[in-house]
């Protein structure tokens, strides 16, 4: 039978038999690991396992995680394995096939250890922050009365200290303040916990709470709704536009907090005694996080978080495939979402050529696999292989390769040759007298978009200049960047995606470091250096990109 | 390519007496090419280890990574050294010195010699050609390294001890110079002799040549 479609058509196959024959079944280990069992860590885990697969939990449980429930629910499913104590020491392989080294009685002081190689299909990590308390920003000292946040959701769980609050000083309930956003700025997360101990003591028999927020963030799902939820039930929230006045008398037996507001619209001070003062805490990254992050390969954020930040990564997404980072309940459901995408039924179909290894070119030197920024490179029978199922695409592997060992399936470097030289081929013959020809490498995810866009809404640009499309900035090898000026463009720009946008997370910053070095050398080859430009840019800005092009054009005249 | 010999064997048998388990740890690069400490001198070494030992118990481990002068592939390790009282590095100086930093807590001993930079003469037959001196010349000396073959290291040549194509050291060494002269002027560019190269800080040294144990005959017959 002949026919134009593959005859294996799955939901998202439904291609030329071509490109059906590129697409090859991995199989996908449906046990799952979960690092971490704090209450997301087993959150995750519970739907994890309600969806079918079998999860290992390592790591310490917490005190709300003991708590909560879910543990010995989970545990009756017999899906979930608990295992305490239990730490990661290192991690082969790559997405559906992760071979983890699990060391048990690590770090414990213990005798023994003992380490077990187990594969994985997925892997979900449950950061385990800890908290430093900010009382001394407010200027407060902590005793039985100012307490942290953590200190009073231990309190508020424990049935005798809860006693103590309801019964107040004189058996009539307490009054509660929360301080939170003056010392640093807000976040989700510890603005949901402060919204939830509030709706905790105003639902205590005469109690009340009241919230001192400063730079306060609300914006994530179910955040709003614990607030008004919170407003109706008649906890007080004030707002002030800077840090409320607080005093703090420890003389003498005496142990009050005095805060002190002024209410912008009435111009009047709003004094407040409470019994009980909650101060905001920082989350604090810690040392073993940092060590989870680099044994997985993963990247942190700016301040050693995980995951990095990633506009075009779904959230819980780490930049591997097949790791999730989970740091609230939003994340547990996300990640158990797209690990079911993943895992599936165990085969999972995917394209085989987005880029792949010559066995015979390849002089295994771990270059491709020290730069791949989804951790889709690992060795085999002496040489570099790639996981079709983590790779993205980038292309950044394949520009680093010193053997030109790696090519992408729909970006050759001969095809890429080619476009280039059509590029400028095309532009001569449109080049108006005086005018430069520009070759511009265009990032798919971002400058591309935005010079078709100019195109298409008739900015104008010089008529020498050509785009040449790129899977991403990453894949712009300098030997593209010196063909351009071989074939005789006047100018070439490197158009990427902004710093910290990309999708493949550092393909413009390799792209960026490729130019810096190559300008270098451009007077020395008798060019001027600013023949060669590196911009960013995002798709929706069209009117900026001709901008730049205008100018560059411009400057090169 | 790095040129190794494999150490004495009484050499190897006295460092390791000591232990109870080693891990004899092979290179699958350069040492394994100049055929020193590749799988097979691992095997064969742990085998006479394991006969010379028979009577004191001493258990000998076997394992060749890719190159030992990259973490990744030390790393391959990590699950295994933890029963080994000490481990026996048959890769290259930088090699063994990498191992040892990967595994500070765990005595790491060489099992061979690291002799040169030099070239495949032939099955088993290695000749030195650089010495890394970090400042190459050969652009100058027609593609002959002075530093490596003249024995004084000479920059600017010959000297007064050039003896009818040989060095005056021995009739067996050539002049590194006699040869860069030829080599200039099959080329015709002689007067680039003339030009002065900064002389260098070079002790006395001649280059040295490797033929490893068992390879004798075969190379004289091959080559006389
Ligand atoms: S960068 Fe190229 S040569 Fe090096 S390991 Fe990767 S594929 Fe092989
Ligand atoms: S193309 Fe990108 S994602 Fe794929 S292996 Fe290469 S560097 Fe990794
Ligand atoms: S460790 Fe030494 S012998 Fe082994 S590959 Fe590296 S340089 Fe060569
Ligand atoms: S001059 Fe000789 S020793 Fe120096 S780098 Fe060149 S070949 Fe090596």
């Amino acid at each position: 039978m002949t026919t134009d479609k593959c005859t294996n058509v799955t939901e998202k196959c439904a291609d030329t038999k071509e490109n059906c024959d590129n697409m090859v079944d991995i199989s996908i280990s449906k046990d799952v690991l979960v690092i971490g069992a704090g209450s997301f860590g087993l959150e995750a885990a519970g739907k994890i396992a309600a969806q079918g697969y079998s999860v290992s939990v390592i790591g310490v449980k917490t005190a709300c995680a003991r708590q909560s429930g879910c543990t010995s629910k989970m545990l009756e499913t017999g899906k979930v394995n608990i295992m305490q104590d239990v730490a990661i020491d290192s991690l082969a392989g790559v997405t559906g096939d992760f071979r983890a080294t699990l060391i048990k009685n690590a770090g414990n002081g213990a005798e023994y250890s003992e380490k077990v190689e187990k594969v994985f299909g997925a892997i979900v990590v449950a950061p385990q922050y800890s908290y430093s308390t900010l009382n001394k920003k407010y200027g407060l000292t902590l005793n039985d009365k100012v307490v942290s946040q953590s200190q009073f959701e231990a309190m508020i769980a424990d049935p005798e200290s809860q006693k103590k609050i309801l019964n107040g000083v004189n058996g009539n309930g307490s009054t509660v303040a929360f301080l939170t956003g003056f010392a640093q700025e807000g976040d989700p997360t510890s603005t949901s916990r402060v919204l939830t101990s509030a709706l905790a003591v105003q639902n205590m028999e005469n109690c009340n709470a009241y919230i001192y927020a400063g730079n306060v963030k609300v914006g994530a799902k179910g955040l709003e709704r614990l607030f008004t939820q919170g407003r109706h039930a008649g906890v007080v929230c004030f707002k002030p536009s800077q840090m409320p006045t607080i005093e703090q008398n420890l003389n003498d037996g005496v142990n009050t907090v005095k805060i002190t507001i002024k209410d912008p619209v009435v111009r009047t001070d709003v004094e407040l005694t409470p019994d009980y003062v909650v101060v905001e805490e920082a989350v604090v990254v810690g040392q073993q996080n940092l060590d989870i992050a680099s044994t997985l390969r993963i990247d942190t954020d700016l301040y050693g978080f995980l995951p990095s930040n990633n506009v075009h990564r779904f959230p819980a997404k780490s930049n591997r495939d097949g790791i999730f980072v989970v740091n609230n309940s939003l994340d547990a459901a996300n990640a158990a979402l797209k690990l079911k995408e993943l895992i599936g039924n165990g085969i999972k179909r995917v394209a085989a050529n987005k880029a792949k290894v010559d066995e015979d070119r390849c002089v295994i030197c771990l270059t491709c696999y020290r730069s791949c920024p989804h951790g889709a490179i690992f060795w085999q029978n002496g040489a570099a292989a790639i996981s079709p199922a983590a790779c993205q695409g980038c292309g950044i592997c394949a520009s680093e390769c010193p053997m030109d060992a790696i090519q992408l399936g729909d970006f050759t470097d001969d095809s890429l040759r080619t476009s280039i030289k059509d590029a400028v081929v095309s532009a001569k013959d449109n080049q108006k007298d005086g005018q430069p020809l520009i070759v511009a490498f265009c990032c798919k995810n971002s400058a591309l978009e935005a010079c078709e866009a100019a195109t298409k809404f008739g900015h104008e640009m010089p008529q020498g200049f050509r785009m040449v499309k790129v899977p991403c900035a990453g894949k712009v090898d300098v030997e593209f960047i010196m063909k351009a000026f071989v074939e005789g463009a006047d100018g070439v720009m490197v158009a990427a995606c902004h710093e910290g946008n990309c999708k493949a997370e550092r393909g413009n910053i390799y792209a960026k470091w490729r130019v810096n070095e190559i300008q270098k050398r451009l007077e020395k080859m008798g060019l001027e250096k600013n023949r060669l430009i590196f911009t960013t840019i995002a798709s929706n800005m069209a009117k900026e990109f001709a901008g730049k092009v205008n100018a560059f054009a411009a400057a090169i005249k | 390519m790095i040129v190794a010999e494999r150490k004495p064997f009484d050499e190897i048998r006295n460092m390791v007496s000591n232990y109870k388990k080693v891990l004899t740890v092979g290179c699958g690069t350069c040492v394994a090419v100049c055929l020193a400490g590749g799988s097979k001198e691992v095997e064969t070494l742990n085998a006479e280890l394991n006969l010379a030992f028979k009577k004191d118990g001493i258990e000998f481990g076997a394992e060749t990574l890719e190159r030992q002068c990259d973490m990744e592939f030390l790393a391959e390790l990590d699950n295994k050294v933890d029963q080994y009282d000490c481990l026996l590095s048959m890769a290259c100086g930088a090699g063994i010195q990498f191992l040892a930093e990967r595994f500070p807590n765990k005595p790491v001993l060489p099992a061979v010699n690291t002799s040169f930079i030099g070239v495949n003469l032939d099955v088993g037959w290695y000749e030195e050609k650089c010495r890394a001196c970090g400042q190459c010349v050969l652009a100058m000396t027609g593609g002959v390294c002075p530093v490596t073959m003249c024995a004084k290291s000479l920059f600017n040549g010959p000297c007064g001890g050039t003896n009818k194509t040989s060095c005056e050291i021995h009739t067996d060494q050539p002049c590194a110079w006699f040869k860069i002269y030829e080599r200039l002027s099959g080329q015709g560019r002689l007067a680039q002799i003339m030009t002065v190269s900064p002389p260098n800080d070079w002790s006395n040294q001649k280059p040295r040549k490797v033929i490893q144990p068992g390879y004798e005959e075969r190379i004289k017959a091959m080559h006389s």
